[in-house]
């Protein structure tokens, strides 16, 4: 109940602060989401990519 | 004889269900307190039916026997039956057919507001979030992709070339002229006077290095692609129309407008590379 009203008094009650939380979040979310499916692609991928076998081709300079 | 004969006929009231306290019928749609024409008797519209008429309430100065007051017994009639019943059921609502919600509202709204302002708020962020990434994306699009930007720029081994060669390379589509000049080309190249030429520049403004000639090799005329040590100035010479090129690539004789193009290039000393782009 507290934070349910900490929460509104603090993001919801201004619509500019409304808004501007909205866009930093979803910058926020954009490069957090980006990581988390890199992340996810290199893991999956393990092995079978360029920079995995890159070392038994390239040699050191 | 035909008579009219009246007809006695017997009128029943109806029963009612229920008697007031005071023991008289309950009739819904017999006004018992409706008054004849005649209650004020007479006495005209500035009489109130809710006060005693003068006649029998007031103080009378003007009597012989001095001031008498007139009161009269009777309580004024109420016009309205407002039963007053004392009793613990349960309170008639207004509207009784609605049925009673209470029991699903929520204690207190600001735990539901915070809940719906979020989910109003991440439908908005997810929104934005797609139309950034859409936007983005589609200017992506545009720009230039990793093969073309690997063909932008080309380097070339300076070290082999000799003096006094030509070298043509090939550099997004087009021949790019390389010429390691000798120092009388050189000479020849920075002491002509230039100022009279149909496109007035001097050789130090067409290299950075005075040995390393770099232009497109591309006639300004119409776009063929002169032939190297040839032509009546010792340069470079257009085989389509005729236009004659000196040392340093301007144009000198001939119909083509302009000296030949000179690129955007840089010099690598420390690994002796020229670098194109």
């Amino acid at each position: 109940m507290a934070f349910a009203n900490t929460v509104y008094n603090a993001f919801f009650r201004r619509n500019s602060v409304y808004v501007s939380t909205i866009f930093a979040g979803a910058f926020a979310f954009g490069i957090g989401f980006d990581v988390a499916v890199t992340t996810f692609y290199d893991r999956w991928n393990a092995g079978k990519q360029w920079q995995d076998i890159r070392h038994k081709y390239v040699e050191q300079e | 004889m035909a008579s009219v004969r009246a007809v006695k006929k017997a009128v029943t009231i109806a029963p009612t269900v229920r008697t007031l306290s005071s023991g008289v019928p309950v009739a819904p749609l017999l006004n018992l307190a409706a008054r004849d024409l005649s209650a004020e008797h007479g006495h005209g519209s500035a009489a109130r039916s809710d006060a005693p008429a003068r006649f029998a309430s007031g103080v009378s100065r003007n009597s012989p026997i001095g001031i008498v007051s007139k009161t009269f017994a009777n309580a004024p009639t109420t016009t309205h039956y407002t039963p007053r019943l004392i009793h613990t059921s349960a309170v008639v609502k207004d509207a009784s057919d609605v049925p009673d919600f209470s029991p699903y509202r929520a204690d207190n709204t600001s735990n539901n507001r915070a809940f719906s302002y979020f989910m109003v708020g991440s439908l908005g962020l997810l929104s934005a979030s797609v139309a950034k990434s859409t936007v983005t994306e589609f200017l992506k699009t545009m720009s230039a992709s990793a093969d073309v930007l690997a063909l932008a720029k080309v380097e070339v081994e300076l070290g082999n070339i000799p003096e006094g060669k030509n070298v043509i390379i090939k550099w997004r589509g087009k021949p790019v002229f390389i010429r390691h000049r000798t120092q009388a080309e050189v000479e020849e190249a920075r002491t002509s006077e230039w100022k009279a030429f149909r496109d007035p520049q001097s050789d130090e403004e067409r290299t950075k290095k005075p040995e390393w000639l770099v232009m497109l090799g591309v006639c300004t005329h119409l776009g063929c692609v002169p032939i190297g040590e040839a032509g009546d100035y010792g340069g470079w010479f257009c085989p389509c129309h005729g236009s004659h090129y000196d040392i340093s690539g301007r144009i000198r004789k001939g119909p083509a407008p302009l000296n030949l193009e000179v690129p955007a290039y840089e010099f690598n000393e420390l690994e002796g590379k020229l670098v194109i782009g």
